[in-house]
């Protein structure tokens, strides 16, 4: 028997009993809707999650950190985290980019306006490129010049030197124009603080003040004055550019921040206290993670946390559906209900079809067309049902404030992805074809003979 | 030894050797065939007459493969019928049988049209030309005018040739009829029997048909009377097509 006419004939059978059909296919309407709807709301929750936690850092980032004060005892080099290092990182599997960050502490100026222990990071490109920029652009990573990326909440830290007053006290941000006027960054605070206090140096001259660079602004991190993220209180520059700042500035002496041997002197290279490993995707964070713990450095990174959110979300989701799915459940012996009736009073005509020479095969399929039809049919209302109350859900002012109290998330609180539409259509189908399967098998081993007896 | 035998008439398109059909009722074994040998010629129309309990029906359906005997042969074009699975016999069916019902057994949903094109699409015909055939058969058994009303639109005797109808479609060798005017008046049932008896031989197609009236019995070539699961006798009798035209 052609498909085609295997379709006609169970569409013209469903037809025969519409009210019976329809009532089978509300069934199935509210099972899918219901199974839609309650994972939609469990999508939403752990994706509005996600995207909090992805707001206090990426997912994929391992922040390595390396205590530098807290090395070996003995004669050992101790264990530090200099270039070579950071390139070994970059070598490893998995690995899509590495930036060492080199932190100083820097005093800014502009005007009347100081900030000082700003902290200055020397990021790569790898870095740079994750941070959102607000108003300007990157800073360029070529190695030449240092230039800034201010965090957005840094400009909290300036404050009037004649007048005092932070913006702690105040409440009011200082007048600090940060893409217009010229900032002025002081590399060397402790010799500033020394020449201001006439102190001495270790030959005991006088100290005099430190020189001030003007260094260009290039942007400013994305958000307001108030809206953290975990760019908002750094200043970000190029590594490179940093480096060969420094040593021009400190040349042989001691860089802030750098750790020095047992004799004082510096090291001939930079030490890095913080580093950040990229890593290509969700799933091999931990591997990675491992592999540079074993290398003798503390690495963190947001998948344990989000590993076990991960889990509690996928409960979550797994009660929510299965609420739903009992639903489906009562659907599904709703069809096997219809379909045996069905059955029961098609007994004759499925009798005359064998003895007619139809193909026992095309019974059952028959069969189990009509039950995937409805299944079907339910399946595509009831999602139609799903996306009208996941909109109303999403857009109802009473739902929205209800959100903004439970921990001031926003974003839609259902949400139905591609996939679980089109896997709520294959299981209302699937659904529809198991609960016909058993009446379909009987219908096809229904004896020719006593079906067309029964007069 | 058979063939031999076989070979000096046309090999008969039916035989049935040696037919036992037992039935357990409880303790007690009920013989509805008891041991039933015959064969019978292409395009012979044959009656299989008995009254009612004496095993013409079992006998019917054992030979359309819709019962298993419990004993003996049967083969049908050279194949043995009784040996089939129940998915070889549909084939079987589709292929080589027509079947008329006592109780006509069309499809109500269907209008007289699709119900003579059924068989054929279980035969994967294409619509188009499965339809036009249904129509062709329509007019053979003269119901030119009522080829779209619905089975319960229509007279018993309407009803019976869309019947006949739908078993000729599909061309086959033997055509099976389980007392096609048990439920039509008199009239009516001297007007399908002959027609079919014309189409029949006309195609030299095998009827068998199964009556408890000997009256309707005499309409065919060969008269095989069963009482009590046994061939009473066998009877022959030639009938000219001119005289029932």
């Amino acid at each position: 028997m052609r498909f085609l006419d295997l379709l006609v004939m169970s569409i013209n059978n469903l037809r025969r009993r519409k009210l019976r059909t329809a009532l089978t296919v509300l069934g199935v309407i509210v099972g899918t809707a219901s199974i839609v709807v309650m994972m939609s709301l469990g999508i939403g929750m752990s994706e509005m999650q996600m995207e909090l936690m992805e707001s206090y850092g990426s997912m994929t980032a391992i922040n390595v950190y390396c205590d530098t004060y807290s090395q070996p005892e003995g004669g050992q080099d101790p264990v530090y985290m200099t270039d070579e290092i950071i390139e070994q990182f970059r070598q490893m599997e998995y690995v899509d980019g590495v930036s060492p960050l080199l932190n100083v502490s820097v005093m800014m100026r502009q005007g009347q306006y100081t900030a000082s222990y700003v902290n200055l990071v020397g990021v790569t490109e790898d870095y740079m490129e994750q941070i959102p920029v607000g108003e300007g652009r990157h800073p360029k990573m070529d190695g030449s010049e240092v230039e800034l990326l201010f965090g957005n909440m840094v400009l909290q830290n300036f404050s009037n030197g004649k007048r005092g007053g932070s913006y702690y006290e105040t409440g009011e941000l200082p007048d600090v124009d940060l893409m217009g006027k010229p900032i002025f960054v002081i590399y060397d605070m402790d010799a500033y603080y020394q020449s201001m206090n006439g102190g001495t140096g270790t030959d005991g001259t006088a100290v005099k003040a430190p020189k001030k660079y003007l260094v260009p602004v290039a942007g400013i991190v994305e958000g307001g004055e108030n809206d953290y993220n975990q760019y908002s209180w750094e200043v970000y520059t190029d590594l490179e550019a940093l480096k060969t700042q420094l040593k021009k500035i400190f040349k042989k002496g001691v860089i802030p921040g750098q750790p020095t041997n047992k004799k004082g002197k510096p090291y001939p290279y930079f030490i890095y206290s913080n580093a950040v490993v990229y890593v290509d995707s969700i799933d091999h964070v931990k591997e990675v993670q491992t592999a540079i713990s074993d290398m003798g450095f503390q690495a963190s990174s947001n998948s344990e946390w989000m590993e076990q959110n991960k889990k509690q979300s996928q409960m979550t989701q797994m009660v929510l559906g299965g609420i739903g799915a009992v639903s489906l459940f009562v659907a599904a012996i709703g069809i096997a209900n219809t379909m045996m009736m069905s059955i029961y009073e098609r007994t004759k005509e499925i009798g005359v079809m064998k003895v007619l020479g139809c193909d026992m095969g095309n019974i059952r399929n028959m069969f189990l067309m009509e039950s995937g039809f409805i299944g079907l049919m339910g399946g595509v209302i009831g999602l139609i049902l799903s996306y009208s109350l996941s909109y109303l859900m999403n857009h109802l002012p009473a739902v929205t404030q209800m959100m903004m109290g439970m921990g001031g998330m926003d974003g839609s609180i259902s949400r139905i992805p591609p996939w679980l539409a089109a896997a709520a259509l294959v299981f209302a189908v699937v659904v529809g074809m198991v609960a016909g399967f058993f009446p379909a098998v009987k219908a096809m081993k229904l004896s020719a003979l006593s079906a067309i007896r029964n007069e | 030894m058979e063939e031999e035998t076989e070979k000096k008439k046309e090999s008969p398109i039916i035989q049935v050797r040696n037919l036992y059909k037992i039935y357990r009722v409880g303790e007690t074994k009920v013989f509805a065939l008891n041991g039933v040998d015959f064969s019978l010629q292409r395009g012979e129309f044959c009656a299989v007459v008995g009254p009612s309990g004496s095993g013409k029906s079992t006998l019917l359906n054992m030979m359309a493969g819709l019962e298993k005997p419990s004993k003996g042969e049967i083969i049908i074009a050279g194949t043995h019928i009784e040996r089939m699975t129940e998915k070889e016999l549909v084939t079987f069916r589709r292929e080589n049988v027509g079947f008329i019902f006592q109780s006509y057994n069309l499809l109500k949903t269907m209008n007289a049209v699709e119900n003579v094109a059924l068989p054929l699409s279980f035969r994967g015909v294409p619509k188009k030309e499965r339809l036009e055939l249904a129509r062709k058969y329509l007019k053979l058994v003269g119901l030119e005018k009522q080829m779209n009303h619905m089975a319960n639109e229509m007279s018993g005797g309407q009803q019976q040739r869309v019947g006949i109808a739908r078993a000729l479609v599909v061309n086959p060798r033997i055509i099976f009829a389980d007392e096609p005017t048990g439920n039509l008046d008199s009239r009516t049932t001297k007007d399908v029997l002959n027609l079919m008896r014309r189409i029949v031989r006309k195609r030299k197609q095998t009827l068998i048909m199964v009556t408890h009236d000997n009256y309707l019995a005499g309409f065919a070539d060969k008269q095989i009377h069963i009482v009590d699961g046994k061939i009473l006798k066998i009877e022959e009798q030639h009938h000219e097509d001119e005289e029932e035209l």
